[in-house]
């Protein structure tokens, strides 16, 4: 996966693109290219997927059971795959979204100690 | 999953080229050029090959890469600790090594299908006689055709039978081995000639031309391979017979074991007289069933068929039932019992290694305690922690399993010996696809086996205990001891069943060799000299050839002691007749009178040294003009003359020729002689002057100090100048034949012996194992005891007492399963019963020394702890 950094755009830390597909998921079942530009909607562009990456996170998930792929029957006429949250999915996520809170404070706490103090 | 996984992964593409295309359409949708679209499209999407491959990867390496990781640590533990790896490799080496070779043996000869196009299809078809207690015995031709004919359920069927016939022409007179078949069975058995046609049904006709097939050997042996043999005629008991086909190598027609040449039953000089007799019991039948017809279906078709000839004919047929078998049991029925104790001789003997290294890992596990602690306290998943452990140990399996095919691969040659050579010709014996399957399976068993009772105890330590702990030297926990000494009882057990059946063997094969056979064959030699039948085809002309060879050959120098017989005891198969008694009333067939029968010169007994108990014996004068007169043994005296003198009764038989149809008076009582085989008990035999009835053939016995060599070539010349086209053959020493006849018994026991000597070792090395390590980890107790004062005998005596419960214990639990597996066994036995008492008790007291002995060595260096080294190591 790709972490590298570039003008102002910032890689992703391992995993952390699992959370944001199960997240995006959670709106509803959709394929593979509306995954990729809601979480660079969401983040105002912030934060940078290469857009093929997706699709080994996305087999991961399926793999894990967390979401299901399914045949959709698509607009004009194209084969398109549909992607869903499954019910073990949803309960990761909230997992995910927990651990991802932790991890975030404590990074937070670590590199801004002074703050909290005063706070 | 699998699926899938492959449905998932072939849909990647698609899912790309529609990604690309709606970024492509987004693209245009701002304006931008399609040309450009497209480019930015796929920059943006990234390296598609990559993402293929990493997607791939998902799926397929995640499994792969933990066992490959678990395998390469296995492997480091493995190097690490060389001398653990060592022992535990070559004692699974050995178990894998024996079942594995053993293995091959059962697999080529029970398990792998005949090499026959759908050998499942193929029956023999025995008839059987309950009454008379005949399990299974050939059929009468006229039976034969009758079945043929009458029959729905098979398909084909077809009959063989096997004699020698004499091969003259082409270089010296020699016999060969015929199997004389009906024309149909090579249909039956689909043969596939090197060369040339198989029989067609026409050759079974009264008026067809003698035609023969040959051997790919004989072919190559006798007639130099000739490329344009059929047409070719082979001289076959001096009348001539036209090739029509050569068989390859690997071509057995079932039953017998040397086969050279095949002929039609209706051109057997022997045979095809026998043809007219319904009574008669000539053809041991084959059958293919017809595809889907049931066993059933064709037992019930045969049983009926079977009444109506009894109805028919009931002079032969009556009490005459069909029994089928698959001609692969039939073929491999004397083998299997042996074949099956060994695979599990050694199947026990993998079990007891697997405790032996079971217990090692045990005792390492212990020491590695520290090392999965801190694996848990990381965060390590119990399953991970087992799956690494079982891996490890499996990887040891396969290890041990590698050299153990190696010792296979060398030993399985020595095996051959263990079956009948008939059989090995049929399905050869080798270490093959299957085999190497099975012994790469069988590793893998043993591997987990051994692995499971440790890792189990490894992932369930008290973690805190075992970080606070030093280097765990005090304690080894109560449960983890238990296991170990648990494990050492177990081996103790095993080797005790092995060891007793092993040694009930080996007294029966000590009862087998120690058996006087009844007559005395030290020095005395044999030799056959076969008959062209077409040239002597009456007894009177066999006769007068065999006065004439016995005078010619008896006036030799050194030679005095020659005797014919026909047939000899255990060299020969026996004849068995069935006899009347004048004067009392006909046997029913429900309990027919039955003895085997010899026609002999009359110095036989003299130079077999059978000793006369009553009456006189045989004498020149009781020539064919002469009342017709017979010798009986002890035994048939006993059974068929209770409380009588049998001596002056007459005794006339059902096989009897128009010229011998006069009672034979009986004139004498011989000892026994075991006739069949050395293992089975003499039953009731008679014997009848050569002169007034011979059989066809002159077999000699000779008692003589000369070489076999010098015997041979006396006996060719003075042959030679009788007839030159008569063959002499099979010149051999009588203790060698009979050795020969017990030589599957004897490599079967020695084999057994080797296993339980393996059993045994390997479980003085448990015994040795735990108590060994028992004494190192209680080196510091110990060392408390003797600092309070207690004395070495005592401490000998505590380390002493633990083995000796570990094998009472043993010892408790294999008696009665000892029991249960020489039970299994006793059909192996011969004249010692299953639960011989001096066996068992030789087998206990054996195992009690051996573990005592092993556990002795760490005993005694207990006894020489020092106290202060002791308390130091704390």
């Amino acid at each position: 996966m790709s972490t590298k950094e570039s003008k102002g755009r910032i890689g992703l830390l391992q995993g952390t693109l699992d959370l944001l597909i199960l997240r995006t998921l959670l709106l509803g079942p959709t394929h593979g290219h509306a995954i990729a530009k809601a979480i660079a909607f969401h983040s105002d562009d912030v934060l940078q997927v290469e857009q093929g990456s997706l699709y080994p996170a996305l087999h991961r998930l399926i793999k894990r059971g967390w979401i299901s792929a399914e045949q959709g029957a698509s607009e004009n006429n194209r084969r398109a795959k549909y992607y869903r949250l499954t019910v073990k999915g949803r309960r990761q996520l909230q997992v995910e979204i927990s651990k991802w809170d932790k991890l975030t404070e404590a990074i937070a706490r670590i590199l801004r100690p002074a703050e909290r103090e005063s706070a | 999953m699998m699926k899938g996984r492959k449905r998932i992964l072939d849909d990647l593409d698609d899912d790309i080229r529609d990604h690309i295309e709606r970024e492509t359409q987004d693209n245009i949708e701002r304006g931008i050029a399609p040309e450009e679209a497209r480019t930015m499209a796929l920059r943006k999407f990234g390296n598609v090959v990559r993402v293929k491959e990493e997607a791939r990867k998902v799926w397929s390496l995640v499994w792969l890469e933990q066992l490959l990781q678990d395998v390469r640590f296995g492997l480091r533990m493995l190097r690490r600790n060389p001398g653990f790896t060592a022992v535990a490799a070559v004692t699974l080496a050995l178990g894998i090594g024996a079942n594995t070779a053993i293995f091959s043996v059962v697999y080529a000869v029970l398990l792998k299908p005949l090499p026959y196009t759908n050998p499942q299809q193929l029956f023999t078809a025995f008839q059987a006689n309950q009454q008379q207690g005949i399990a299974e015995i050939g059929c009468s031709y006229l039976n034969f055709e009758d079945w043929r004919a009458q029959n729905h359920v098979f398909s084909e069927l077809g009959g063989v039978v096997a004699h020698q016939l004499t091969l003259t022409g082409r270089g010296e007179p020699t016999v060969v081995n015929v199997s004389v078949v009906t024309p149909e069975l090579f249909a039956l058995l689909d043969a596939k000639p090197l060369a040339g046609r198989i029989f067609f049904p026409a050759d079974g006709k009264q008026s067809a031309p003698p035609v023969a097939i040959l051997s790919e050997d004989l072919w190559r042996r006798r007639f130099g391979g000739d490329p344009k043999i059929t047409g070719s005629p082979i001289e076959l008991d001096k009348r001539l017979y036209t090739i029509i086909a050569v068989m390859p190598a690997d071509f057995r027609t079932p039953f017998f074991n040397k086969q050279e040449v095949w002929v039609p039953l209706v051109q057997d000089p022997v045979f095809s007289t026998f043809m007219p007799r319904r009574g008669v019991h000539l053809l041991p039948v084959i059958g293919r069933l017809k595809p889907g017809v049931s066993v059933a279906q064709a037992k019930a078709e045969m049983d009926a068929i079977s009444e109506r000839l009894a109805r028919e004919f009931p002079a032969e047929n009556k009490g005459w039932s069909v029994r089928l078998v698959p001609l692969q049991k039939e073929i491999t029925g004397d083998v299997r019992a042996p074949l099956l104790v060994l695979l599990s001789a050694v199947g026990l003997v993998l079990l007891i290694a697997c405790a032996n290294i079971a217990n090692l890992l045990l005792a390492r596990a212990t020491s590695r305690s520290k090392e999965i602690a801190v694996r848990t306290a990381l965060g390590a998943g119990r399953a991970r922690i087992m799956r690494q452990l079982l891996s490890e140990s499996v990887v040891l399996g396969l290890l041990g399993g590698g050299v153990g095919i190696a010792l296979a691969f060398w030993g399985v040659h020595a095996l051959g010996s263990l079956v009948p050579r008939s059989l090995l010709r049929v399905n050869a014996i080798g270490v093959d696809n299957q085999v190497l399957g099975f012994a790469v399976l069988l590793s893998s068993i043993a591997g987990i086996v051994f692995g499971l009772v440790p890792a189990v105890f490894a992932v369930n330590p008290d973690v805190q205990n075992s970080l606070r702990e030093g280097g765990g030297r005090s304690g080894e926990s109560r449960n983890r001891r238990r296991a170990r000494s648990f494990l050492a009882a177990a081996e103790i057990s095993l080797a005790m069943v092995l060891l007793v059946t092993a040694g009930l063997l080996l007294r029966s094969f000590a009862n087998l060799i120690s058996v006087s056979p009844g007559f005395e064959p030290q020095n005395i030699v044999q030799a056959d000299i076969s008959l062209p039948q077409s040239k002597y085809s009456t007894p009177q002309q066999w006769a007068a050839f065999s006065e004439e060879v016995l005078a010619r050959i008896q006036s030799e120098p050194g030679l005095q002691d020659t005797a014919v017989a026909v047939p000899r005891p255990i060299v020969d198969n026996s004849v068995n007749l069935t006899f009347e008694i004048a004067g009392s009333p006909p046997s029913s067939s429900a309990a027919s009178r039955r003895a085997d029968y010899e026609s002999v010169s009359p110095d036989y007994f003299r130079v077999m040294r059978i000793p006369l108990l009553a009456g006189r014996l045989f004498t020149p004068h009781d020539a064919a003009s002469e009342p017709r007169v017979s010798i009986i043994s002890k035994t048939m005296a006993r059974l068929y003359f209770p409380n009588e003198n049998p001596i002056g009764k007459h005794i006339s038989f059902a096989f009897s020729r128009a010229e011998d149809e006069s009672a034979h008076e009986i004139v004498g009582i011989v000892d026994d002689v075991r006739d069949v085989a050395l293992g089975q008990n003499p039953g009731a035999m008679m014997y009848v002057p050569y002169a007034q009835a011979p059989l066809w053939g002159a077999n000699l016995v000779i008692r003589t100090t000369l070489s076999t060599a010098s015997v041979g070539s006396a006996i060719r010349r003075e042959v030679e100048n009788i007839d030159k086209d008569v063959p002499v053959t099979d010149i051999a020493k009588m203790p060698n034949l009979i050795n020969a006849s017990i030589a599957q018994s004897r490599f079967r026991t020695f084999l057994l012996g080797l296993v339980a000597a393996m059993a045994l070792v390997l479980a003085a090395t448990g015994i040795f194992g735990v108590i060994s390590y028992s004494v190192s980890r209680r080196t510091n107790e110990i060392g408390i005891r003797i600092a309070l004062g207690a004395s070495r005998k005592t401490i000998l005596s505590l380390i002493l007492r633990e083995t000796l419960g570990l094998t009472l214990a043993g010892l408790a639990v294999g008696f009665p399963c000892a029991l249960v597996a020489s039970h299994f066994a006793r059909h192996l036995l011969f004249n010692v019963s299953s639960n011989d008492p001096t066996t068992l008790a030789a087998v206990a007291l054996c195992l009690a020394a051996v573990a005592g002995l092993a556990g002795y060595i760490p005993a005694r260096r207990a006894m020489r702890v020092d106290p202060l080294v002791a308390l130091r190591c704390e």
